[in-house]
């Protein structure tokens, strides 16, 4: 039987077609720009500064605490600037900018040897020092994801290879050209957690990714391939885990709370680097594509310039409208093309003026879909109104905040309102005025 | 290089509400076709008034109240569209003209427009006319002869004598679109092929009529009859369907479908009326709201709490 969920909706997945059988390729470019706050979480400090020498993977910006990850040189050269660029996020990121020498100049690197007799309790603190954090897109760092807290227990571990976005095909690719290693990494987190079930998740518009995962995990202890039917939001993390296990993270809860832990592909990929090589984290395989000359799947040091990996696909296409780091569902549009892509960076899509044009928003005519395909079960139609009226308690009270912001109701919306829009406003809002609630009573406490 | 930035998603539906209602004139088309046949062209004068009117209705209400003119979308036309269906092809041109505005700037345009009506406009137009002219919205002409030359008594207060066959085909007087069954069924396919509807509220409204016409008639001739005659399919397929006067949630739809087949039976068998869909769709028109709000929705993760949301 295959694992699915109720609602969701189908985007056409014809904007794979370009890339997803075209072998991944390496590009590295002359200089990087690495910033500081790619986690969720404490942002690293750095710790070179202008006119250093650096080596791959060295630490250039050391972790802040236990919700922090270290950053790493992804190439080899000089540091020209360490100085904030705009980026993503409404402030500044701190970020290192380092010329390549090309020499690739590696530091000394540890490794702790095959993921099946690797001492259990060095695997998360590798993890942490390598700097992995979740490369599905929210980039948590996944060391603090992988420490339980006594009361707390994990019996499944579900690595996420459904890719149910549009556009990507860059853990497709992994999928198929590099199957060990995911097992790798699976494998060495389920014996750092002592679980015996680990389940590989894909969509079943991924035969081929399919049998290259059933074929890796063939003999390895607790290993499963899972295929899921082919809908959006299949890869979100409730969505999965109830499609896999059948239970649901309580509201406002982690996974955890069910015993669950999810991994993306990539991030296991990237901890079976760190356990076998002793390598951290300073590539990742991006897909570039869109309006674009040659559309492909990059592997790309972590800083890479989106005009310089524009520049090795043959260039724009057509004239761009909007560039967005990710799938079409939930990708962040970025401001220009001087900004670097980080851990998490799965894709980078070009459309043109036309589709890259904002949409008007018309009247609501209460048909009803963005209620039918809402993963969660919420009625989009009335937080809508109630995130217009800027009532945030009534949108408190109709679960805005179990909104997972897939876009399934922006989306299948005819008349093209902007709600996962305003909920994601409505959320910033919410989580806004709870941390001030918090702060006027931890000074009224003082006082 | 200035790049939009404009939050996700970056890609929507095809199906605008343009698109939509697009699809429900292309699935009237049909009943249409059948409605002209049956009753010639004094029908096609109906629909074409009809229609007109609403959409110039609707023109000048948004023109006057300086309002973003929507008729593109496409949803006066289908209002039109459907109150020229569910009357008499003998009725006079102006009362359908009064039914169209009626439908559009009282029912539609003052309540707030498309999406913001709570019963629906084509409806509560009939039920408008009704009142106003019984007799002359409720006089059918015979099927084959020209429309002013005979008319009949409304077919359900005499429906002995006439087969389901006819019944199915439409070989029946009646109004203009609600007589052919085949018609109305190939656009309720289309319906459902577009996903422009959900299958629950038509299957939910013709299958409770006819287990209830069941249960109080016993003979399962009559409740064929019952489902096939009068307007209830067009009804359930058309009508009951509307999005902004249906609940959302599916549980509340079925409910509300339910409704609608009890009530027109009970109408029918009991009521002064001879037929009672237009009633039962109103009816449940003004429970659908409390149905949304009443009716606990399943929430990922919200296990045992209630829905709690002040008004």
């Amino acid at each position: 039987m295959k694992g699915t969920f109720r609602g969701g909706v189908h985007p056409s997945h014809k904007s794979k077609d370009p890339t997803k059988g075209v072998k991944t390729r390496e590009y590295v470019s002359d200089t990087v720009k690495i910033i500081m706050n790619m986690n969720i979480g404490a942002p690293a400090k750095p710790c070179v500064k202008k006119g250093d020498q650096v080596r791959v993977g060295q630490v250039i910006g050391e972790a802040q605490g236990f919700m922090s990850v270290p950053v790493h040189a992804s190439v080899s050269g000089t540091v020209l600037a360490v100085e904030p660029i705009p980026y993503l996020t409404e402030a500044p990121s701190m970020a290192i900018t380092i010329q390549n020498d090309f020499k690739d100049e590696w530091v000394e690197l540890h490794p702790l040897g095959d993921v099946e007799h690797v001492d259990p309790k060095l695997v998360i603190p590798a993890i942490q020092n390598a700097g992995i954090c979740g490369m599905g897109g929210a980039c948590f760092p996944t060391h603090v994801k992988l420490s339980l807290k006594p009361d707390q227990k994990c019996d499944t571990i579900i690595v996420n290879g459904a890719e149910c976005e549009t556009h990507l095909t860059a853990d497709h690719r992994l999928m198929l050209e590099n199957s060990k290693r995911i097992v790798d990494g699976l494998r060495a987190v389920m014996r750092a957690l002592d679980v015996k079930n680990g389940v590989i998740a894909i969509e079943d518009n991924k035969a081929d990714a399919i049998a290259a995962m059933k074929e890796a995990s063939f003999g390895r202890q607790g290993v499963t391939v899972k295929s899921l039917r082919t809908k959006y939001p299949q890869g979100g993390e409730k969505q999965l885990i109830e499609a896999i296990t059948g239970r649901q993270v309580p509201s406002g809860g982690l996974p955890i709370q069910v015993n669950v832990v999810v991994l993306n592909v990539g991030t296991c990929a990237a901890i079976a680097d760190a356990i076998i090589d002793g390598k951290p984290l300073i590539s990742r395989i991006t897909t570039i594509t869109g309006c674009v000359r040659n559309p492909s799947n990059l592997r790309l040091r972590i800083g890479t310039l989106v005009e310089d990996l524009i520049g090795e696909c043959g260039g724009f296409s057509e004239e761009a409208g909007k560039i967005v780091f990710g799938g079409a569902m939930t990708g962040l549009p970025i401001p220009n093309t001087a900004v670097p892509i980080a851990k998490a960076t799965n894709g980078v899509v070009v459309y043109n003026k036309h589709d890259g044009a904002s949409v008007e928003e018309g009247p609501c005519i209460r048909c009803g879909k963005c209620v039918s395909v809402c993963p969660i079960g919420l009625n989009p139609f009335q937080i809508k109104a109630a995130a217009d009226a800027d009532d945030l308690e009534k949108c408190k009270a109709l679960h805005v905040m179990d909104c997972i912001l897939c876009g399934s109701c922006s989306f299948d919306c005819p008349s093209r309102r902007w709600l996962t829009a305003s909920f994601k406003n409505a959320k910033q809002k919410i989580t806004l005025q709870a941390k001030k609630a918090a702060a006027a009573q931890q000074g009224g406490t003082a006082k | 290089m200035s790049l939009i930035l404009s939050s996700a998603p970056h890609i929507r539906t095809h199906n605008t509400t343009t698109r939509l209602m697009g699809n429900v004139l292309i699935a009237l088309a049909p009943c249409v076709a059948a409605g002209v046949y049956f009753f010639g062209l004094r029908a096609a004068l109906v629909l074409a008034v009809s229609t007109a009117s609403a959409v110039l209705a609707e023109f000048v209400w948004q023109k006057l109240a300086h309002q973003k003119v929507r008729i593109s979308d496409l949803s006066a036309a289908v209002t039109g569209l459907l109150i020229g269906l569910i009357v008499s092809p003998t009725v006079p041109w102006w009362t359908v003209m009064i039914g169209s505005f009626f439908a559009i700037i009282v029912v539609k345009q003052l309540f707030g427009g498309v999406g913001d009506n709570f019963l629906n406009p084509a409806l509560a137009a009939r039920a408008v006319l009704l009142a106003s002219w019984p007799t002359r919205l409720t006089s059918h002409p015979a099927v084959g002869f020209s429309a002013d030359a005979v008319s009949a008594a409304t077919p359900l207060a005499s429906m002995k004598g006439i087969s389901l066959n006819d019944l199915l085909l439409g070989h029946v007087g009646g109004a203009i679109g609600e007589t052919c069954k085949i018609a109305i069924l190939v656009g309720l396919a289309y319906l459902l092929i577009t996903r422009t509807i959900s299958w629950r509220i038509p299957v939910f409204t013709v299958a409770s009529a006819f287990l209830f016409n069941l249960v109080v008639s016993g003979s399962l001739n009559d409740s064929l009859t019952c489902i096939l005659s009068g307007g209830l399919l067009f009804g359930a397929v058309f009508m009951a369907t509307d999005y902004a006067t249906s609940p959302m949630q599916s549980y509340a739809q079925m409910i509300y479908s339910v409704l609608i087949g009890i009530i027109t039976v009970v109408i029918r068998k009991w009521g002064v009326y001879p037929e009672g869909v237009t009633y039962a769709i109103l009816i449940a028109n003004i429970v659908a709201p409390l149905l949304d709000r009443f009716i606990p929705q399943k929430i990922y993760g919200v296990i045992g709490k209630k829905k709690e949301v002040k008004a």
